[in-house]
C-alpha cells in the first residue's frame, strides 16, 4: 500500500520507465485548465498546458500566437475586433 | 471597392490590426500591400477597406508610402538595419602525429567487458 496522502486521486498516475529498466508507478501533480477564449470560451490552440515551473522553460513564442490578443482571444474573435474598430 | 491607392486595415496573422495600401492587384484573389505592415502578397479576404484613398502610382516604393502616411499622421516604424557579421575563415587542419595513431589501435584490441551478472 502507497502512503495515505497518495492514497487519493489528488495526484495523477504516471508509469515511467527508470534507468533501471523496471517501468514503475510515479506520482505526479495534476495539470492546469487549458487556456480559453475570453470573448467565446472555446480552447485556444497553440498554448501549453503545463505547470508554471516547466512553463517558465520554454519560449516565449511557443506558449502563444505571435499575433495582437494571441493566447487571449481565438482568430475569429479577434478579427471581429479588429473589424469593429476600422468600421467606426 | 479595393483598388490602388485604396487604404486598408489588415485582419490576420501577425500585422492584424495595421494600416497598409493596396499597391498593386495582382489577381481577382490578391494584392500587393504595404505600409505599416510588410510589403507582401496578401489575400483580400484579410483586408478590411477604409473610407480613405490615395493618389500613388502602380508598385510604388517604400519611401514614397511612408511620405504619404506622414501626410495623413500615420507612423511607420523604420526597418532596423541588419548588422554585417563577418565571416571567420576556417583554420588550417593540422595533420595528426603518428603517434597517437598507434595508440587508438592498441586500445581496440583490448577483450570487451563481460555482460553484467543478473540479478
Amino acid at each position: 500500500m502507497p502512503e495515505p496522502s497518495k492514497r487519493s486521486r489528488r495526484f495523477r498516475r504516471v508509469m515511467k520507465k527508470t534507468p533501471g529498466g523496471v517501468t514503475r508507478l510515479m506520482y505526479k501533480k495534476r495539470r492546469p485548465k487549458q487556456a480559453h477564449c475570453a470573448a467565446c470560451g472555446k480552447v485556444l490552440p497553440g498554448t501549453p498546458r503545463e505547470r508554471a515551473k516547466k512553463l517558465h522553460r520554454i519560449s516565449k513564442t511557443s506558449k502563444r500566437p505571435k499575433r495582437p490578443f494571441g493566447g487571449m482571444l481565438c482568430s475569429k474573435c479577434m478579427r471581429t475586433e479588429i473589424i469593429k474598430k476600422a468600421r467606426k | 471597392m479595393i483598388s490602388i491607392g485604396r487604404l486598408c486595415v489588415k485582419t490576420a496573422g501577425r500585422d492584424a490590426g495595421k494600416t497598409c495600401v493596396v499597391v498593386d492587384v495582382i489577381s481577382d484573389k490578391f494584392v500587393l500591400v504595404d505600409g505599416q505592415v510588410r510589403r507582401k502578397r496578401c489575400n483580400i479576404k484579410h483586408l478590411e477597406p477604409l473610407k480613405k484613398t490615395i493618389d500613388i502610382k502602380k508598385e510604388a516604393s517604400h519611401e514614397e508610402i511612408v511620405k504619404e502616411f506622414k501626410k495623413l499622421k500615420i507612423e511607420i516604424k523604420a526597418k532596423r538595419p541588419k548588422k554585417k557579421v563577418e565571416k571567420v575563415k576556417e583554420a588550417v587542419k593540422v595533420e595528426k602525429p603518428a603517434e597517437k595513431i598507434e595508440k587508438k589501435k592498441i586500445i581496440k584490441k583490448k577483450p570487451a567487458k563481460e555482460p553484467k551478472a543478473t540479478k
